[in-house]
């Protein structure tokens, strides 16, 4: 930064000027306009955030995508064509592959995990009249836009919240038990400030049994949470109500084991307490939290299909949300491509709006599409850590174990 | 003022520059929507670069946190074309307003306060931080679940309110390209442009010959802050959502002062060149990567990080420099 740059002339000459310009586009516009032709088969591009700060989630997504062909194959669905593009965890790159991916040949759209770049994929995909199948964004406003052309398979923030109180009461009626009392803790980054907001709007509808004692908030990057889970243990709270990440949620259960503090129950209403790693790393102590999470329906015989097809491909990798929505947003393109027996773009968004697939993995009676383009009869579940595996515990029409209740203690862990 | 902007250049300079600027008129007739995709995203980053330039480029003062006028511009315009359905034309002006207020002060607490160099470059990531912070908690626009713009399917664009196809963001980015290669042209030309040259080059000797540089340095601020509020703006309505985690990040401010230093700082065409040189090399990669059969996540990001870092250790200045002196021209690089 402390070269002197030169601006002493300030004469604009022909060299200058031709050589500036040549150069410009010959940079710019030659590698850019490569366009291929469309074949018979359906085209699906799947843009995913596959580098960049969401890379580890968008390649576990991509682990959804690799196993679907052979699925697809053995459900009798015609083959797709999967082209692949990475958002590089940016929504400009998010629209500008959607773009290159169409005029590629793209005849469907998947993606892209993040509500931005999803939203940036749906105007592309909506101005070029292109089906767009959204596996993971919880933003409700993607799909209040009127869009023709966009469908989402993944419930909205709100959908989510309001399934995660409804699983918690069941839950306590089912054990006779509840909490009077809850200390709340939550990572301060954008996704914990929105699930505080919105569990502040939501959670007085429910009439729920506890009383949210105090809010703790901490840092995502804190590689020290001592302090707080002392400060939560002080409340006397029955139960932990957590919105956290990975690290936190393994940094907070040291803690808890150190400090000798087994609430009732730890209540966490995002990621980082079912994840593959937090499993690994903790070992028992990890046994024992509830997550309220979009999830799969271990009961149904596709679960159990994809669930062995990912033990194939990854083995020691658990099934989790990432892959069932990836791999069910595929599943909305091929069974309107089958049904529509068409690649015209048009033909097979109407083959979507009247989709009804009731052999899925997810919670719910299936995949069908309400006017605005939202399966709002999606259902998340309650999952809770056994082991190193994950049961479900809640809706019951979704479970495949009962809850253990209360939390056992840390320290009588052998 | 035409005259002024066209006085010194030749005519053969003046015709390749019109050429140039019909191609680029025409381009939408044979391009299809992802080299118009593309070409808007070059001019975004050349015009927010040429932006950059004036404070880093002209006056020396290095800002790492240019993230905030996009993000102020941004939810500015897209809060009163939301709420109260002001035209983003009208909010652009309140936009630029609030840009400038943020700029005076930043500026002032850096100049009055003696805030130079790497403490100055400091300072303006820590705004662009408070922002981000402020933003992620400020509900009205959302906070941290985003803002929405609402959109639907346009079959025809409309220029009042910025809603429409590609082809008209991409006019869009070129005019303002365009407007912002004018301005700067006149202004360094002129005798404010030689004021901050001068400051540039050495701050105490040109306080020595009577220049007010606080009131210089100002004034490249508030600049610079007004016509990257602009982009912000564009960016709001193009892209059609606003997180502040997104827009405020240093990651932007990044990416914003990539051109410039890339093509040539304190030059006109440095951050055009940089700006089409970065674009096209990122798209080059990733065609050349699909086309070798290659997926393997984050290649392209190192690959491209490689050529970076090549480039800058290589030609220290900038290409454009280099590519001037290479072809022999007269001169200093423009």
């Amino acid at each position: 930064m402390n070269r002197k740059p030169h601006m002493g002339d300030k004469r604009i000459t022909r060299r200058t000027m031709t050589a500036g310009l040549g150069a410009s586009v010959v940079a710019g516009i030659a590698p850019m306009n490569i366009v291929r032709a469309q074949d018979a088969t359906l085209k699906v591009g799947v843009l995913l955030p596959r580098s960049g700060a969401q890379a580890g989630i968008g390649q576990d997504c991509q682990r959804g995508v690799d196993i679907t062909p052979g699925l697809l194959k053995d459900l009798g669905m015609p083959p797709l064509q999967i082209m692949n593009g990475d958002t590089e965890t940016s929504v400009e790159v998010a629209r500008s592959r959607a773009e290159k991916m169409i005029s590629d040949g793209a005849q469907v759209l998947v993606g892209a995990f993040d509500s931005g770049q999803s939203t940036a994929i749906a105007q592309v995909a909506e101005q070029k009249g292109i089906p767009y199948v959204i596996n993971i964004a919880a933003a409700p406003q993607i799909t209040e836009q009127g869009y023709k052309f966009v469908f989402r398979n993944f419930p909205t923030a709100g959908m989510i919240l309001a399934d995660a109180f409804a699983n918690q009461k069941e839950l306590f009626e089912a054990t006779g038990a509840a909490p009077k009392t809850v200390v709340f803790m939550h990572v301060n980054d954008t996704f914990g400030t929105a699930m505080k907001g919105g569990i502040g709007a939501v959670m007085p509808k429910f009439d729920m049994p506890y009383k949210i004692v105090d809010t703790i908030a901490y840092d995502p990057t804190a590689r020290d949470l001592s302090v707080e889970v002392a400060k939560a243990k002080a409340t006397g709270a029955d139960a932990l109500l957590m919105v956290s990440r990975l690290n936190d949620a393994i940094l907070i259960t040291r803690e808890l084991v150190k400090q000798r503090w087994s609430p009732m129950a730890i209540l966490s209403m995002g990621p980082g307490w079912y994840e593959d790693q937090y499993l690994k790393t903790l070992g028992k102590i990890a046994d024992g939290p509830l997550s309220f999470v979009p999830w799969y329906d271990p009961n149904k015989p596709m679960s159990k299909k994809l669930d062995e097809a990912l033990a194939k491909a990854h083995p020691g990798v658990n099934l989790n949300t990432n892959h069932v929505y990836t791999f069910e947003a595929l599943l909305v393109a091929a069974d309107a491509f089958k049904r529509a027996r068409s690649t015209d773009p048009k033909a097979l968004a109407d083959a979507i709006r009247q989709t009804n697939i009731t052999d899925n993995v997810s919670p719910g009676p299936g995949i069908q599409f309400n006017e605005k383009g939202q399966n709002d009869k999606l259902k998340d579940s309650a999952i809770q850590n056994r082991a190193g595996k994950l049961v479900t515990v809640a809706p019951k029409v979704a479970a495949n174990a009962k809850v253990e209740w209360p939390l056992q203690p840390y320290d009588r862990r052998g | 003022m035409i005259g002024r902007l066209v006085a010194d250049v030749p005519r053969r300079a003046a015709l390749a520059l019109s050429v140039f600027f019909l191609v680029l008129l025409v381009v939408p007739w044979f391009a299809n929507d992802y080299l118009l995709t593309v070409l808007i995203l070059i001019f975004y980053f050349a015009y927010t670069g040429q932006a950059w330039n004036i404070m880093m480029g002209f006056v020396g003062q290095l800002s790492l946190g240019h993230a905030i006028y996009i993000g102020l511009g941004g939810y500015t315009a897209a809060v009163l074309f939301s709420y109260f359905g002001i035209s983003p034309w009208l909010g652009s002006f309140a936009a630029m307003l609030l840009a400038v207020l943020c700029g005076a002060i930043i500026g002032f607490l850096a100049f009055r306060f003696r805030v130079a160099g790497v403490y100055f470059a400091i300072l303006t990531i820590a705004f662009a931080e408070f922002a981000r912070i402020g933003f992620d908690h400020f509900t009205y626009v959302g906070g941290s679940a985003g803002f929405f713009l609402p959109v639907s399917n346009y079959s025809q664009s409309d220029l009042w309110t910025l809603r429409g196809k590609p082809i008209m963001f991409y006019y869009l980015s070129l005019g303002m390209t365009v407007a912002a290669v004018i301005l700067c042209h006149l202004m360094i030309g002129s005798r404010i442009g030689y004021f901050w040259q001068a400051i540039r080059e050495d701050e105490e000797a040109a306080r020595a010959v009577g220049i007010d540089t606080f009131r210089y340095k100002l004034l490249a601020v508030v600049i610079s802050a007004a016509m990257t509020s602009l982009a912000g703006v564009f960016f709001a309505f193009y892209y059609n959502n606003l997180f502040p985690e997104e827009v405020f990040s240093i990651n932007r401010s990044i990416e914003l002062i990539l051109a410039p230093i890339f093509g040539g700082l304190g030059t006109l065409f440095g951050p055009i060149l940089g700006a089409f040189l970065l674009t096209g090399l990122a798209e080059t990669l990733t065609a050349a990567w699909a086309a070798l059969g290659v997926d393997v996540p984050g290649a392209k990001q190192v690959f491209y990080g490689i050529c970076l870092l090549l480039v800058i250790t290589v030609l220290p200045d900038g290409v454009w420099p280099w590519l001037y002196r290479r072809l022999g021209l007269a001169g200093r690089p423009e």
